[in-house]
């Protein structure tokens, strides 16, 4: 069956009605959890205890409990910070990027993946605080007058990351929130109980629907998504710049940054992809959230697999053609060294298994699609890994060279971030609308006039 | 309970209606609004609303935040808390930009969004009369409704209600409003008062339960002794006998004897000032940076007693015996090596020896600069030439 | 849909070409007479001009490979005209013909002792003659060959209206893609970056990428605006379709201030001598003055003028950042090439004169030439293409 180019596919299957969609959004928050949710939760809630139970220990104890000594002082916990902020990055892209691009099937998704940004950079901004080893003196990362006289590095990347993750959290939130305004006053006016409409009334500012506000809320929403596109962009490339501005072959190369913001959409693409398969499925929001979509989802993701496959290649070949023998050393080392295997393991999940969406049966094929983004997720996680364990392993004096290990301590703490992440997730299905219901009744076939009214 | 009219107000059930209705009525009247579950294409210029202005607040927001960050950076990098970092000059403008660029983002989105809500919507506003209607309930789920505000000059309910009729409404309703409500200026809300006496006795004894209860935990239940581990570790302490290295308890032993630190040369003729007269030579060479260093060191150690010049005029008010005089008779007479021996073991008056403060290069320096100083009052027919 | 497509082919302003060919014998005198007077530095600028009028056409190019990718539906009433832009790739190789014959005189790795320097010797696998020339050639032949699928698929649906070709398209626009950013880098590193060749840089290929498509761009938004504003093309194209472009060229101008940024920033910090040099080449003298202007003339300014809502809809602003974006560009290119010249020659600080106009103002003259011959017996429009009554009934 041949694609008819001349019209525009709706991005909503099947043209529901306004008050299905409305229906079909709020019924999660309007009936009590299934046993499968309970079953999720405590699972999820045990993982968020492991890591809990870890955390406990190394702040009793110290971080000699993590696998971190000479040379290699960044392992797990800056890993998995740069990984969690990967992830977030796929929620701004979708809200932001493809909003300005006015791509309409990102309505659908927006929501879900915008949450999943807020609840990503929860989880990643959690790592570098533990990884001071002396949390209690976190508050001295932000600049402030203090009795020491003290000020902080602005000079420092570390700093910039500072501000760059917590503007981040922070546009993220508001953003979301923005867009759940209309949805809580449509939730509002559905309740019959008076407690939840108390705290949607105060949760929407009693926004009432009016097209004087819309007007102004197009405005801010275009505005919104215009800062947080080059604010996206900007956070993992300040992140890339904790590694590139130092001097350690493999840190160094000026790639870094747009190749980091390659990889943070491919694996944040990978996440949510994983996440909406099960969404649409026990939400039967399968006409919203479409095939389609999730296609879509996937060409992204072969794209930006494809920049992450056109960075290693072009690291490898500037190490080469730099004549500069420690550059060299450090990626014949990658591909060959004590690491090697964390490195095939990256090169197989992030550039071979994507390119396999090159085909469309793949591409929409449901249980395919979910392998390979849980292998672009272990891709990602394992290239942060190579980054930063494999350089620092081999770092300027031979003598101080060291294989790392991680403790089961590390592999706590890992564990628990995933736990935390997904907890919040499931509490925010049943919490709050998964899906924008005043986005996506802007894109249903019909719903908007036939002429685009004043223009005539 | 007097109820007053504030709209008369019309639901429709397309998208296409509700553009023609809003275009007919923004012909007849000012004051009126159109409610719709979702912004609709084309509304803003049938309605004849005039572009929005919150760019201007953005931009605003945004240079104000960018001025903030370069301001402050500038400030603590050069003038508080001034560190060469890396090498590069206290203002490094490429190095500030990630955190202006942050800063810009953050106060703009949170300046436009805040400005948006609280002064342009006017919200948080749940007070509103048509909050609470079928009229509100319907256009937050799926139709469209269009009211007109009695207020309006040209309002007529009758004309408003056969111009919805006319223009093919599903609904036409009055809303109204309680004037009770308003002249009492109390938020009204149909169902639950959110300024209600029960509501705000609750949620003020939550909150001194939640932090009475926070407290408690944090500073009582679970009270953690502040940092002092590095205090209390298991270590070895040179000075004490805490380790079992040795069978006195000590960790250390004592040098061997006559073990000499290094940089550090054992002075003979201590207490005998005629030996070192006698036997010390001076082994430096006069050259003017000899002499600088003996000038520095001598102002530094010397200078507060026996005064710049050496003339024994002490700086210190009487506070300390003043010295005698460096350029008498018997000072000039002194063998270089009886000056260098009263600069290492003091006299036996009060001043005292300075081998701790001066090395025995800067000694023998003082010792030339000191011989300068006698010379330059007492100088000798060949200097004048 | 309600209106139906109404499109009269006609030719374009015949002042064009006139404009075109008086450029191009002002250009030809001026390139005659720098080769007759300084060859070497004749043949830096030959480097310019052909990088210049690479950026014309692969930025041509990508923008058509980019539409059928991504299915975007503004850009289809402009992309016949990209597309004959596009065929700037045609002429392209006659501009590599001086630095090819003067290399020795360009590239330092080409000359036979400059096997005794132990990092160009290890690089000799790479940056040796006959290689450089395979690879210009593969490049060539690779963009000429997509060149032509693309315009003769979409010519083709001009009459036969034929669905199955936009298909074709987007499946070999989709393998066009890996290929364009590969050829692009390869080019990019070999005719510039190699002009120091012991300097290095990874992001190197998308730092001239994102100048490349603002080129392109540029190109393609002053001529389909020109067009418009004379109703050569299709009826019903307005600001709203106008949006786009500026838009695009808005986003880009960030993109590359944000490219150029990330590569100062990491080599000013991390301070290695065998990195810094190359902006210390271009922080000397004079030279520092032609850096801070780069800042100035390809961000702030295009910034500025991009930045407000009705600029991206206004004909007369956007053609002034795209006109401002295109001597950007040049003077990008400019600044990255020519620093090599004075500082291989000993001379302080930045040279200017007729030799640096020459290339340009010949390349414009030739591209306004080249684009009369090339859409002859044309329409300038994609009439067959099935998004395009779509395209023409967008509103913002």
């Amino acid at each position: 069956m041949d694609k008819d180019y001349s019209k525009e596919l709706s991005v909503i299957e099947g043209k529901p009605s306004l008050a299905t969609i409305t229906h079909d959004i709020s019924v999660p928050m309007e009936t009590m959890p299934n046993k499968a949710f309970y079953i999720a939760l405590s699972v999820t809630l045990t993982f968020l205890g492991i890591g809990a139970f870890c955390l406990i220990l190394t702040f009793i104890y110290g971080i000699g409990l993590w696998g971190n000594n000479n040379p290699v002082g960044w392992a797990f916990d800056i890993v998995n910070f740069v990984f969690w902020i990967g992830i977030g990055h796929a929620g701004t892209l979708i809200s932001a990027i493809l909003f300005l691009f006015r791509q309409k099937w990102r309505t659908g998704i927006a929501r879900f993946a915008e949450a999943m940004t807020i609840f990503a950079v929860m989880t990643a901004g959690l790592f570098p605080l533990i990884h001071v080893g002396r949390p209690w003196l976190d508050g001295y990362l932000l600049p402030h007058p203090n009795q020491h006289g003290l000020w902080v590095n602005f000079t420092s990347p570390l700093l910039w990351d500072v501000f760059a993750v917590s503007t981040y959290a922070t546009v993220s939130l508001i953003f979301w929130y923005v867009g759940l305004i209309p949805d809580f006053a449509t939730l509002r006016d559905r309740t019959t109980n008076n407690i939840k409409k108390l705290i949607y009334s105060v949760l929407s500012f009693g926004w009432r629907h009016s097209n004087r506000h819309w007007q102004h809320y197009e405005m801010v929403y275009l505005i919104l998504a215009g800062f947080a596109t080059p604010l996206v962009l900007s956070v993992h490339t300040i992140v890339s710049f904790d590694f590139a501005v130092s001097i350690l072959p493999g840190w160094h190369t000026t790639i870094f940054p747009p190749y980091f913001v390659a990889g943070a959409v491919f694996s944040g693409f990978a996440m949510v992809q994983n996440a909406l398969i099960f969404i649409r499925k026990v939400f039967k929001l399968e006409y919203i959230i479409t095939l389609d979509t999730l296609e879509k989802m996937n060409k992204i993701m072969l794209l930006t697999g494809t920049i992450v496959g056109y960075a290693y290649g072009m690291e490898f070949f500037i190490a080469w053609y730099s004549g500069n023998p420690l550059e060299l050393f450090t990626f014949v080392n990658r591909a060959f060294g004590d690491y090697a295997w964390a490195y095939w393991i990256m090169m197989t999940c992030n550039v071979f298994s994507p390119q396999l969406f090159w085909f469309k049966k793949l591409r929409r094929s449901i249980p395919f699609m979910f392998v390979v983004a849980i292998f672009v997720n272990v891709g990602m996680w394992f290239e942060r890994f190579v980054i930063i364990v494999t350089s620092l392993s081999r770092d300027f004096l031979p003598s101080s060279w060291a294989y790392y290990k991680p403790t089961l301590i590390d592999g706590g703490i890992l564990l628990g971030s995933f736990g935390l992440f997904f907890t919040l997730v499931l509490l925010f299905t049943k919490a709050m609308p998964v899906i924008s219901i005043a986005e996506v009744k802007a894109v249903v076939d019909g719903s908007q006039p036939t002429h685009h009214g004043g223009h005539e | 309970m007097s109820k007053n009219l504030f709209a008369v107000a019309g639901l429709f059930n397309t998208p296409d209606e509700i553009i023609k209705a809003s275009k007919a009525v923004n012909k007849q009247y000012k004051k009126f609004d159109v409610n719709t579950p979702y912004p609709v294409h084309g509304m803003d210029s049938a309605m004849g609303l005039k572009s929005s202005k919150l760019g201007y607040f953005a931009l605003a927001f945004g240079l104000t935040g960018m001025l903030i960050a370069l301001s402050l950076m500038t400030w603590v990098t050069t003038k508080e808390y001034p560190l060469v970092i890396g090498g590069k000059p206290f203002f490094s403008l490429p190095a500030f930009i990630p955190i202006t660029f942050e800063l810009t983002v953050l106060l703009a989105s949170i300046g436009t969004v805040l400005s948006m809500i609280f002064i342009f919507f006017k919200l948080p506003n749940n007070s509103h009369p048509i909050h609470d209607t079928n009229y509100m309930k319907s256009v937050s789920n799926d139709k469209y409704g269009i009211y007109v505000l009695a207020e309006d000059d040209n309002f007529d309910a009758e004309k408003v209600k056969a111009l919805f009729a006319s223009l093919g409404a599903a609904d036409i309703s009055e809303i109204l409003y309680n004037e009770d409500d308003l002249e009492e200026d109390v938020q009204v809300y149909q169902h639950f008062k959110i300024f209600d006496k029960k509501f705000v006795v609750g949620l003020l004894s939550i909150v001194v339960v939640v932090s009475g209860l926070a407290y408690y935990m944090l500073n009582k239940l679970f009270y953690m002794a502040p940092y002092n581990w590095m205090m209390t570790q298991s270590k070895v302490i040179p000075q004490a006998p805490v380790s079992d290295n040795f069978a006195d308890g000590f960790p250390m032993r004592n040098p061997v004897e006559g073990t000499v630190a290094k940089g550090f040369m054992p002075y003979e003729y201590k207490g005998k000032p005629e030996e070192a007269e006698k036997n010390l030579i001076n082994p430096s060479e006069v050259t003017p940076e000899n002499l600088a260093l003996g000038k520095i060191k001598f102002d530094i150690y010397c200078s507060p007693c026996h005064g710049y010049f050496g003339k024994g005029d002490s700086r210190l008010n009487g506070q300390f015996p003043n010295p005698p005089s460096l350029h008498s008779e018997k000072a000039r007479n002194f063998k270089d090596g009886r000056i260098f021996h009263i600069i290492t073991d003091g006299q036996n008056n009060v001043m005292p020896g300075y081998y701790k403060q001066l090395s025995r290069d800067d000694r023998w320096a003082v010792v030339n600069y000191v011989r300068v100083l006698q010379r330059s009052l007492n100088a000798k027919e060949e200097d004048l030439k | 849909m309600s209106s139906k497509i109404e499109y009269t082919k006609q030719p374009i302003p015949a002042n064009w070409t006139k404009i075109g060919m008086i450029l191009t014998v002002l250009g030809l005198a001026l390139v005659g007479a720098s080769f007759a007077m300084d060859s070497t530095r004749a043949t830096f600028n030959s480097i310019l001009g052909m990088m210049f009028i690479i950026s014309i056409g692969l930025g041509a190019l990508f923008t058509i490979g980019i539409e059928y990718l991504a299915g975007a539906v503004w850009s289809t009433p402009y992309r016949r005209v990209a597309e004959i832009l596009a065929s700037v790739v045609l002429i392209v190789p006659i501009f590599a013909i001086p630095g090819l014959i003067k290399m020795h005189d360009v590239f330092h790795w080409s000359h036979a002792e400059a096997l005794q320097d132990a990092i160009l010797k290890n690089k000799s696998a790479y940056l040796n003659t006959t290689f450089f020339i395979v690879r210009m050639v593969a490049v060539f032949i690779i963009w000429i060959v997509f060149y032509f699928i693309f315009t003769k698929n979409s010519e083709k649906q001009d009459i036969t209206k034929d669905q199955k070709l936009t298909k074709r398209n987007i499946k070999f626009s989709a393998l066009f893609m890996p290929l364009f950013a590969i050829s692009l880098t390869i080019m990019a590193v070999d005719w510039m970056m190699s002009l120091e060749p012991h300097w290095f840089s990874t992001i190197y290929g998308v730092y001239y990428f994102a100048g490349t498509f603002l080129t392109g761009l540029s190109f393609i938004t002053i001529i389909a605006i020109s067009l418009n504003e004379r109703g050569l093309l299709v009826k019903g194209l307005g600001e709203d379709h106008y949006y786009s472009l500026g838009a695009m060229m808005f986003a880009f101008v960030n993109f590359w201030a944000y490219i150029a940024f990330s590569q100062y920033l990491l080599i000013w910090y991390a301070n290695l001598p065998e990195e810094t040099y190359w902006f210390i080449n271009r922080y000397e003298g004079s030279w520092a003055y032609v850096s801070y202007g780069l800042v100035f003339v390809h961000f702030v300014i295009p910034y500025i003028i991009l930045l407000p809502q009705p600029a991206k809809k206004d004909p007369k602003r956007l053609k002034l950042a795209a006109f401002i974006l295109i001597f950007a560009h040049i003077y990008d290119l400019y600044w990255l090439i020519m620093p090599t010249y004075t500082k291989q020659h000993g001379i302080e600080g930045m040279v200017f004169s007729f030799y640096e106009i020459a290339f340009p103002v010949l390349i414009i003259g030739v591209v306004m030439v080249w684009f009369g011959i090339m859409s002859k017996n044309k329409n300038l429009v994609p009439i067959g293409d099935p998004k395009l009554q779509q395209a023409i009934d967008f509103h913002l």
